[in-house]
């Protein structure tokens, strides 16, 4: 108090004028706003924080009294007569918030206001505080797709010979009340060719178009249909449609990227739920919560496990440091994938104030963030984990895992056993001991002399059993002063065993600190000194790591927190396949008596001998299968709500909830011991939420039209597009609701229809009346998408390789750089159906960057269509397509018998699902006519250019 | 066939009087990001006036991945020499973002001396030589701050303005407001990117229309000499043989869309292919550094081993600069997740990175200032953060420091020999006039014309911006 008034008298005496000779703060508080809180508050804080800013921060206006009693998002932020409650002056001495965000204040200046509120914060200014904006749930339900889902009767219209069923009749009659009439039926390769990618994802082979056209029958068209349901590649074309939903992925993308190893797992799962058509409200309780689900096989817990991946596969930065914002980012994140993926709903727009545009208070999204903190899914290191759990193993392969087990404990028995009788033959100090060349040893070693050290350091030979030129010690002395650094030079990536020699006493300390920095990460632990080193009596090891040539790596050793003394001898890194334990020194034994030196040898020789049994057996130790799953967190409680955002800045927790605006009837109760996803998962599930069933069907509608009924397909809110035909939309959610859910059901409903048999052929009068095509006057053009692009080129070249499922993600058997942990070098080969094309966050295959593959960093129900140059540059110069289109020209040169023409015929039908025109015909006879004495070789380059030419075509990408 | 090459000889020259850009003239893509009019539209790449008037056309953005300690190039703190070896209390980033408290560290002093250069006297080390000589062309920012502690958070920030969040990166949203000048050329280019810390991410587009994706020439690890934009060449087949399976890809096309006279869709396949070819013949241009004299070549240090990638890349950027490349990115980096610049423990390294980047760096202002571009180009030099004035773990190298480190800026209507901002007495924290990521961005896109609070997109309901709810522009950094 008394520095303050030092302050304030000195400065009345410079701007004494403004508030009257003598006049003390004390005695006019008011004028002591104006001279000294006044001026700096319009200064530096009104651009931001009064009626006139641009945009008003933090909901906090400090141009009047009324502002700052009130406060914004984080509280009052001045409470009179109590400076150290008062968020504003925290904020000027940058405790917690920084403000002025340009600088801080002058010392002198911050302790005016600390003057000015101990004197109750005297303020003229009058005006009202930043209103703020309440949202009225009850008022959103009024919007479309929040109202309950309705049972519309399909309208009468006038064609009515037309209207196959339900559907037709809707889009028949949003076509007569604008005097429009639908496309004619497109033919019946074009149905093929369509239905038949739309389904499966790839083209009809000739025998199916061969066979469709010959069947007249009135049920040919369902006959199609039923053999494409049933399918199993069914399950591949509209698993993947899932996939870009669930925003899956094979490495975690964001800083680090890190390759998640058992992510095809959950990949087979959805490709296995879509082939059984497994009823869509089950897929999303099994995905949200199946972990909690009962079981009655372990192929059924399996099953449920790897269904909760869900809640895993996205992107985070794992290395994030602040691991409380971790936290919140990756229950963000799942938030993001519920909201947008399942309900069509930007839920994120939520975390830092009420949503702006729909009826989501904060309050709802840290209801629902409640439910993800109450769930486990990561584990914190420097570089953080998400969780694994152990898969439920079937009989046989749980009795070779207990086989395995009691194999490794019964040779660690006698390891032991060997040992013991060993140590006991050749007491301590019957190793080699004495100075050990550097040069002598395996590996890279860095001896202490050539380490970086801090502090001061003993160089000693005491202790005679040294590496190099003897060892370090801190003599017990300059505790958290003293450190050395050892930095190898990698010459080759790899794993390595990190190994630390020192000189063992009984005055050493117990714990002495390590951290080791590696291409992975960073590791911290420590080391007990006061026994002898387990390796050789010369090192011990501190695990393995790896390490490449980028040469950033190394290994600290500190006397920080130690109390006893701390030597230090060498740092050796050995390449862990150069580790051979028969390589391991021979014991000196000319000092043990002859029976008692053969027992010790023929010990040693049993140690080697089981080493090496050891090694083998490990090399086929059984798979323990893991998935990537969640489980409950150890701790269920409710989320505070996070103020602007901020995970430091923590408002009054949320009891766990589900979004107010989205539910009929009772909200479901959240249970005190569990984290609430069940409920979340059936509330979501349930038939009476008006969101999923309604956002679902028209993800299905979107893939078979190309556009959605709602074009904003993860978007049902307020900023999304409105539906085209409403009542359609209610339709077909309740028909999927009514199926039980069932997706085959819907697809097949759907493509039966009248409405997706039309051609798309134009037509000027619907195209001046409806531009947009969105009363669907005709079928939309569809162009394919990358997998089906690539699956197509690989049939018709006959190269797919037709295997189900099973992991190919594991960079390390296909990278240029095995070594690595990463996708970065990762080659791809595969000739599988493009889904088990391996989907990295950092490194997609070129052709799916090229043509617009789902980003797998964020919910994708909607493929970008690009037209671009990268794709003609892929089409005309990559080695892909230039290798299969010479793949394809082998095949159609191979039947001998056929003439050019009919080679051409076949070749149309193949890639394009129909025959050429007279006129492509005649392009392509041109392009491959040659002089009769023309080499093989010539003839096939032709035809090798015909096929790529037909791979890069209009009507090969493009589905009519 | 004679036609049909005639005809697409037509449509070939009908495009190059045609303002376009990189392939892209009509777009599903795009139109289904704009309003739904249903028409063709024109490029999304065509310039496009700026919204407020510019001082710079394009931006040369010279990355250095891993971070550059401040307090051992251009942030002069005698105090930390003074106080070497001291400890003291500092908020050590990690540390807060970690436990939420500092902790007490040893101040290290740098391995480089510091020395007045130029007629502005500026305080710089010697880890730079090169660069020193163009201090009174520099506009230095000595009070950067950012977010994120380790290499990916802080990466994505700079590149992107979010740590985690999918957003585009800077050269996507710059593209996206002004289109490109050569429609050869894509407008967005990062040479030789690291496919870590973020990776593709550092020059995605994410939700902007796919025809703003910066193009990545080469990638780390591979030697600069090497990079090309991907499938631009056709190694097993001779230019003839190229046009020929061109014209043959055409003539299947054009008969496709003979009676489809209104799908802009299908049209703008053919219109790809033609972008494609005339890219074919001209985009290797730009890179071939063949056509460059000795004396260029030498003064990029291209042929000595130290400085011939960095050299090639800086040249590179130099060529596409003058071709009217809008976003060029020259990445010093590789693809480690402990990049480059990251001198955790061997603090003389910084010198071998020095050495690989100064000359060329140096060579790329000289280049540019005698080719007058120069007044319209904007370099910006930076990592994603700096390193701290005391040890890491009490040991030899340094941690990162978002809290306060130097950028340069040089050109483009910035300051010269000109300092802005302050660190505190040892070079840790900004303290006077301190710059945001965010402020840095405002300000760059406030150069090329843009408003930040301006340039926006729609996505997911809500208008999205590259400096999100902050950014100010730093006026005093404009000359």
């Amino acid at each position: 108090m008394r520095s303050l008034r030092v302050i304030t008298y000195s400065w009345l005496a410079v701007v004494g004028w403004l508030v009257g000779t003598g006049a003390a703060a004390d005695n006019d508080p008011m004028a002591f706003f104006e001279a000294k809180i006044r001026p700096v508050l319009a200064e530096k804080c009104y651009s931001c924080h009064s009626a006139d800013s641009k945009t008003l921060r933090g909901g906090l206006l400090v141009d009047t009294r009324d502002g700052l009693l009130h406060g914004g998002d984080s509280g009052p932020a001045v409470i009179p007569k109590n400076p150290d409650e008062s968020l504003l002056l925290q904020a000027l001495k940058y405790d917690g918030f920084e403000m002025p965000p340009t600088g801080k204040l002058s010392e002198e200046t911050i302790a005016n206001f600390e003057r000015w509120i101990a004197l109750g914060a005297p303020d003229p200014r009058i005006g009202k505080a930043a209103e703020k904006r309440t949202i009225d749930i009850a008022a959103g339900k009024n919007f479309w797709s929040f109202r309950p889902i309705a049972h519309p009767e399909p309208p009468t219209v006038q064609n009515a010979a037309w209207s196959a069923g339900a559907i037709d009749r809707f889009v028949l009659a949003g076509l007569e009340a604008k005097g429009l009439s639908p496309a004619p039926d497109a033919d019946r390769t074009t149905w093929l060719r369509r239905v038949t990618f739309d389904l499966i994802g790839l083209p009809p082979t000739l025998a199916e178009i061969d066979d469709f056209l010959a069947d007249r029958s009135p049920h040919a068209s369902e006959r199609v249909v039923d053999r494409l349901l049933a399918s199993a590649h069914f399950g591949e074309r509209w698993g993947r449609h899932w996939l870009d939903v669930a925003r899956f992925a094979e490495s975690s993308g964001g800083g680090r990227s890190l390759v998640f190893d058992n992510a095809w797992r959950y990949r087979d799962y959805v490709i296995d739920s879509f082939n059984r058509d497994k009823p869509f409200d089950q897929f999303i309780v099994e995905q949200l919560a199946g972990d909690l689900l009962p079981h009655k096989t372990p192929a059924e817990l399996e099953t449920n496990l790897v269904a909760t991946g869900y809640l895993i596969l996205g992107a985070i930065n794992y290395e994030e440091q602040d691991k409380q914002m971790l936290e919140m980012d990756v229950a963000d994140e799942q938030l993001d994938a519920i909201g947008k993926g399942l309900l069509g709903m930007t839920i994120g727009c939520a975390r830092c104030h009420d949503h702006k545009f729909d009826p989501i208070p904060t309050s709802d999204y840290y209801a629902l963030a409640g439910i993800m903190r109450s769930t486990k899914v990561i584990t914190h290191e420097n570089v953080s984990h998400w969780v694994e759990r152990p898969l439920p193993m079937e009989p046989e392969r749980a009795a070779a895992v207990e086989q395995y087990d009691a194999q490794v404990a019964a040779i660690e028995g006698k390891l032991k056993a060997a040992k013991a009788l060993f140590e006991k033959l050749t007491p301590k100090g019957s190793m080699p001991a004495g100075p050990l060349a550097v040069d002598s040893l395996q590996g890279i070693v860095v001896d202490d002399i050539q380490a970086k050290r801090v502090g001061a350091w003993r160089e000693s030979t005491s202790n005679t059993s040294y590496i190099g030129s003897g060892y370090l010690t801190d003599d017990g002395e300059g505790k958290g002063t003293k450190t050395a650094t050892f930095q190898p030079e990698f010459k080759k990536a790899g794993m390595y065993d990190v190994r630390v020699a020192y000189a063992p006493h009984a005055n050493r300390d117990a714990a002495v600190p390590v951290s080791i920095l590696h291409a992975d990460g960073e590791f911290s632990g420590t080391i007990d000194e006061r026994d002898t080193p387990p390796i050789d009596d010369r090192f011990v090891s501190l695990g393995r790591f790896r390490f490449d040539e980028t040469n950033q790596w190394f290994v600290l050793i500190s006397n920080e927190g130690t109390t006893g003394h701390v030597t230090i001898d060498a740092v050796q890194f050995l390449p862990v396949d150069a580790m051979e334990p028969a390589k391991e020194q021979k014991p000196e034994l000319a000092k043990v008596d002859d029976a008692s030196a053969k027992t010790a040898i023929k010990a040693k020789r049993e140690m080697q001998s089981l080493q090496k049994e050891m090694k083998a057996l490990q090399a086929k130790a059984p798979p323990r299968p893991k998935a990537m799953a969640v489980e409950e967190a150890e701790k269920i409680e409710d989320c505070p709500l996070c103020i602007r955002g901020n995970v430091h800045h923590p408002g009054p927790a949320v009891p766990r909830g589900v979004l107010q605006v989205a539910t009929t009837g009772e909200a479901p109760t959240m249970p005190s011991d569990h984290s609430g996803r069940l409920e979340l998962a059936r509330w979501i599930a349930s038939p009476e939420n008006p969101l999923t069933a309604r956002v679902y069907a028209n993800r299905v509608w979107h893939h078979l039209f190309g556009v959605g009924l709602v074009r904003t397909v993860d978007n049902f809110g307020t900023t999304g597009e409105l539906p085209s035909h409403p009542e359609l939309v209610d339709c077909l959610a309740a028909r999927l609701i009514d199926s039980g859910w069932s997706t085959k059901r819907l697809v097949r409903e759907v493509v039966l229809s009248r409405a997706y048999r039309m051609s798309v052929a134009d037509n000027a009068t619907a195209r001046a009346v409806d531009p947009d095509n969105r009363l669907l006057w005709r079928m939309n053009r569809k162009r394919l998408d990358a997998e089906e692009l690539r699956d197509a080129i690989l049939m018709v070249s006959g190269q797919m390789e037709w295997g189900c499922g099973g992991p190919v993600s594991n960079t390390r058997g296909n990278s240029e750089k095995p070594e690595s942990s990463t996708e970065y070098g990762h080659v791809f080969t595969d000739v599988r159906r493009s889904i088990y094309t391996p989907a990295f966050r950092n490194r997609v295959m070129e052709l799916f960057e090229a043509f617009d593959f789902a980003d797998p960093n964020s919910v994708a129900g909607r493929r970008n269509t690009s037209t671009v140059a990268p794709q003609a540059l892929f089409l005309l110069n990559s080695p892909f397509v230039m290798d299969q289109a010479q793949l394809a020209a082998e095949r159609a040169l191979a039947e001998a018998e056929l003439t050019d023409g009919q080679r051409v015929e076949c070749a149309f039908r193949e890639t394009l699902g129909r025959k050429p025109s007279a006129r492509e015909k005649k392009v392509a006879l041109a392009a491959v006519k040659l002089d009769s004495d023309a080499s093989a070789e010539a003839r096939a380059d032709r035809w090798e250019r015909l096929f790529q030419a037909l791979f890069g075509c209009i009507d090969f990408r493009y589905l009519e | 066939m004679c036609d049909l090459i005639q005809q697409a000889f037509n449509r070939r020259q009908a495009l190059h009087s045609a303002a376009c850009g990189f392939g892209y003239l009509a777009l599903a893509g795009m139109a289904q990001g704009a309003t739904s009019s249903g028409a063709a539209a024109t490029s999304p790449l065509a310039p496009k006036p700026p919204m407020i008037p510019p001082k710079a056309k394009r931006v040369i953005f010279l990355f250095m991945a891993g971070g550059v300690s401040q307090v051992d190039s251009f942030d002069y703190k005698p105090e930390v020499d003074q106080h070497d070896g001291q400890m003291r209390d500092f908020n050590d980033a990690r540390n807060v973002a970690r436990t939420g408290k500092g902790a007490q560290s040893r101040l290290m002093k740098s391995l480089w001396k510091f020395s007045q250069h130029g007629n502005s006297g500026k305080w710089c080390s010697e880890l730079f030589p090169e660069m020193n000589r163009h201090v009174d062309d520099l506009c230095f920012v000595h009070s950067m701050h950012t977010e994120g502690v380790a290499h990916g958070p802080a990466t994505l920030f700079l590149h992107t303005g979010s740590t985690n969040q999918i957003r585009p990166s800077m050269g996507s949203w710059v593209t996206y407001g002004l289109g490109t000048e050569n429609n050869n050329l894509p407008g967005f280019v990062s040479l030789v990117p690291s496919m870590g810390n973020g990776g593709p991410r550092n020059y995605g587009n994410a939700f902007l229309p796919s025809v703003f994706q910066g193009t990545a020439v080469g990638r780390a690890g591979i030697p600069a000499k090497d990079a090309e934009i991907r499938y631009i060449a056709n190694d097993r087949r001779d230019d003839d043989e190229q046009r020929r399976q061109f014209d043959l890809v055409q003539a299947l096309n054009r008969e496709q869309i003979k009676d489809a006279k209104n799908e802009s869709d299908l049209d703008a396949v053919i219109q790809s292919y033609e972008l494609a070819f005339r890219m074919q013949q001209h985009a290797p241009e730009v890179f071939d550094l063949d056509k460059e004299s000795p004396e260029t070549l030498a003064m990029y240090g291209i042929g000595e081993k130290e400085t011939d990638n960095y050299g090639r890349q800086c040249l590179m950027a130099r060529r596409m600069a003058e071709a009217g490349v809008r976003y060029i990115q020259v990445n010093y980096s590789d693809n480690s997740n402990n990049p480059a610049w990251d001198q955790h423990s061997n603090m003389p390294k910084h010198g071998t990175h020095a050495k690989a980047v100064d000359k060329p760096v140096a060579a790329l202002l000289t280049d540019l200032k005698q080719r007058g571009l120069l007044e319209d180009t904007l370099v910006w030099w930076g990592g994603e953060f700096g390193r701290n004035p005391f040890a890491e773990k009490n040991g030899t190298g340094r941690d990162h420091d978002p809290n306060g480190f130097t950028v340069w800026l040089a050109g483009g209507g910035t300051k010269r020999g000109f300092s802005y901002g302050e660190t505190d007495e040892f070079g840790h924290r900004a303290t006077e006039n301190k710059v945001h990521m965010h402020d840095l961005h405002a300000t760059i896109l406030h150069l090329l014309g843009l408003d930040h609070l301006k340039l926006t997109f729609r996505h997911a309901g809500r208008n999205f911006r590259l400096t999100d709810v902050a950014g100010n522009v730093v006026h005093d950094l404009i000359a």
